[in-house]
């Protein structure tokens, strides 16, 4: 990343989720000048906030952009931007702008899973994404977390501590929610506890990648990619391995940012 | 000329969308007592020979808590509607109700129907499971006798052999209508955008057969006067599965620039898509059109030619994708998707699996994935 960017044609993506509201400001060159990650979704001030933290980082003003390009649950109700695109498209076009072999992507969000195949040349083959249910989700971690009471950043920590063994319901949190609390009840450790959690979600995260069928390399995004342990958890249950990007929760910012410099490329080229 | 189309649609669009308000204006200006008929295939011909009117009933907006007392909630949102509303006296306009017995839950639900709402003269009707087999055949003379014998009972007279020849004529005759229209509604994407096509063939559940056929023809001669639309930027899309609803979907479609070039859902296109020779009696007719109705989930299909059928009509009309609107709970539409998905996969066709409640009312999920599929084909 580069910031501190004094070039005019700039382009920004925001990637508004149900529980985080991401921003990447882009250059001409594809070069991430500023990035914004706040941990508020759609209907609040996260959307905002997330731009000025990526136009301050970069060193810039919001005129200064030239296309703008929103994505995600939220993206229908935010104004200012050239366009709307799913965060499907926008996760593929990000990865494979950062990992050009990835054909398949993970992301786990607040409130949605997917997976997504991409062909060679980037375009969205396949995709499934999880039924209305929270299980398997960035939700389902909240939950489990506020259980076992402890941050939800502290939760991989936690579950790497734990013992094998722990089996919690995969297919519905409010379920769940009650076995934790059964196990716990029972004297099982928060540890294990939060380590079948884990195995959980990842059960459920397998399931997905059967339907869809996984081809290598696999990538993982959005916040649940945090959590290393569930990372792994998957990569167990899916037996293959997971490349996890530096920067997880972004990846469809700045999908979103090469969308809107493409299509400023597109509209140069037809004039 | 545009006028004039667009006063039809306007008018059809109305009757499908406001199910009681329709019926109860139909029985009125026809003078007929009217019969609800559930999904999928019931003899609705015989309840227009009878000189009574056969009405869809196939859910509605209605949630609420009466029918947990029957249905439990793995239950389909159709049958949960269905059962709400008998419950809540609002079919108590009609004569009676033709329960077929395709899947477990309406297996289940007649009994309770029979007890719940007793008022409603509950029918039942059971379909053999090998509709094609003499034997088969013959069982559905059987039962459609019974149903005869029943709706002669409770509209108070006799069906006459020509009545019921003119009812199933009649009935041939909007299958044929309806199959022409779908396939007009190719050209005018903008005029019969996904929801109106949808709401144009639902009302056919609550009009008098008649009259309907006489508007819809009168619509596609409307129609073809005016040139056809553009439709180049426009994505092709069949739709398969039970039912379109809520119809917010189709909107949902319509905002992402596609547009429902044909159907195979339960709702729409399987009632019309078959036609049986004019050969034999009228009762043979109507059992010929059940046995040569294939690619439908809740009829028995031991080549499991759907996914085939739905690639060969990808190719006919050189559709983009597939999008299954999968019925939460519709088990036999749940049998059917792995084969299907298989069969289209290895044919290249492009789907989309979504599932649907009848009455959900936050469609953004749907919206993510329905945009999505466009962007995929784009």
């Amino acid at each position: 990343m580069i910031t501190g960017a004094k070039e005019k044609g700039l382009y920004l993506g925001v990637d508004i989720g149900s529980s985080s509201s991401k921003a990447v400001v882009i250059n001409q060159s594809g070069i991430i000048c500023g990035e914004g990650i706040v941990n508020l979704g759609t209907g609040s001030k996260g959307p905002q906030i997330s731009v000025e933290k990526a136009l301050e980082q970069a060193g810039i003003k919001r005129a200064d952009i030239k296309k703008c390009v929103v994505t995600g649950y939220g993206r229908l109700l935010y104004e200012g931007a050239d366009k709307q695109i799913t965060e499907i498209s926008c996760h593929a076009k990000g990865v494979k702008f950062l990992w050009p072999t990835a054909s398949t992507i993970i992301d786990i969000g607040g409130q949605d899973a997917k997976v997504i195949r991409v062909s060679p040349n980037g375009i969205v083959e396949n995709f499934v994404m999880n039924e209305k249910c929270a299980a398997g989700t960035g939700r389902f971690l909240e939950v489990m977390a506020r259980v076992l009471d402890c941050k939800i950043g502290a939760l991989s920590g936690l579950a790497a501590r734990g013992t094998p063994g722990v089996v919690i319901s995969n297919t519905c949190t409010v379920f769940a929610e009650s076995e934790v609390i059964s196990q716990l009840a029972s004297g099982k450790s928060l540890e294990d506890v939060a380590l079948g959690a884990h195995k959980s979600i990842a059960q459920r995260i397998a399931g997905l990648c059967n339907r869809i069928g996984i081809a290598d390399s696999v990538v993982m995004t959005g916040g649940v990619a945090l959590n290393l342990n569930v990372v792994t958890a998957i990569e167990t249950e899916i037996r293959h391995p997971i490349i996890r990007l530096a920067d997880p929760q972004a990846m469809g910012a700045l999908g979103a940012a090469i969308y809107a410099k493409e299509m400023d490329e597109e509209n140069n080229t037809n004039r | 000329m545009m006028n004039d189309a667009i006063n039809l649609i306007r008018e059809l669009e109305d009757m499908g969308r406001n199910p009681k308000i329709s019926i109860l204006k139909t029985m009125k200006e026809t003078g007929k007592k009217a019969v609800g008929c559930f999904p999928i295939y019931t003899p609705e011909e015989l309840v227009y020979a009878a000189g009574m009117l056969p009405v869809g009933m196939w859910g509605g907006q209605t949630s609420g808590t009466l029918s947990d007392r029957y249905l439990q909630g793995f239950c389909c949102s159709i049958m949960k509607a269905n059962t709400e509303q008998a419950l809540l006296g609002q079919y108590d306009f009609l004569s009676a109700v033709i329960v077929t017995a395709y899947c477990d839950t309406l297996k289940c639900v007649i009994e309770n129907w029979k007890i719940a709402s007793p008022q409603l003269n509950v029918v039942p009707i059971v379909y053999p499971q090998n509709r094609k087999t003499p034997s088969g055949k013959m069982y559905m003379k059987d039962e459609f006798l019974r149903i005869k014998k029943e709706l002669e009972r409770i509209a108070g007279n006799v069906i006459a052999e020509q009545d019921l020849l003119e009812s199933v004529d009649l009935y041939d005759e909007y299958r044929c209508i309806m199959q022409e229209f779908t396939d007009t509604v190719q050209d005018y994407p903008d005029l019969l955008k996904a929801k109106t096509r949808h709401l144009i063939i639902k009302a056919a559940y609550f009009m008098d057969k008649k009259i309907y056929n006489e508007k819809v023809s009168k619509l596609i001669l409307e129609l073809r006067k005016l040139p056809p639309e553009n439709s180049r930027k426009r994505k092709r899309i069949i739709l398969s599965g039970f039912i379109s609803e809520p119809d917010g979907l189709l909107d949902i479609m319509t905002d992402n620039d596609m547009y429902v070039v044909a159907d195979d859902l339960a709702h729409e296109s399987r009632q019309f898509r078959t036609i049986a020779a004019k050969t034999g009696s009228p009762l043979d007719r109507m059992i010929e059109r059940i046995a040569l109705q294939d690619g439908c989930a809740f009829l028995f299909d031991e080549k499991k030619s759907r996914g085939r059928m739905l690639t060969a009509m990808k190719e006919k009309y050189r559709a983009d994708g597939i999008i299954f609107c999968q019925l939460k709970f519709c088990d036999p539409e749940e049998f059917d998707y792995p084969i299907i998905k298989k069969d289209l996969e290895a044919a290249g066709v492009a789907s989309l699996y979504i599932e649907i409640e009848q009455q959900m009312d936050s469609l953004e999920q749907l919206r993510t994935r329905i945009q999505s599929f466009g962007e995929v084909l784009a």
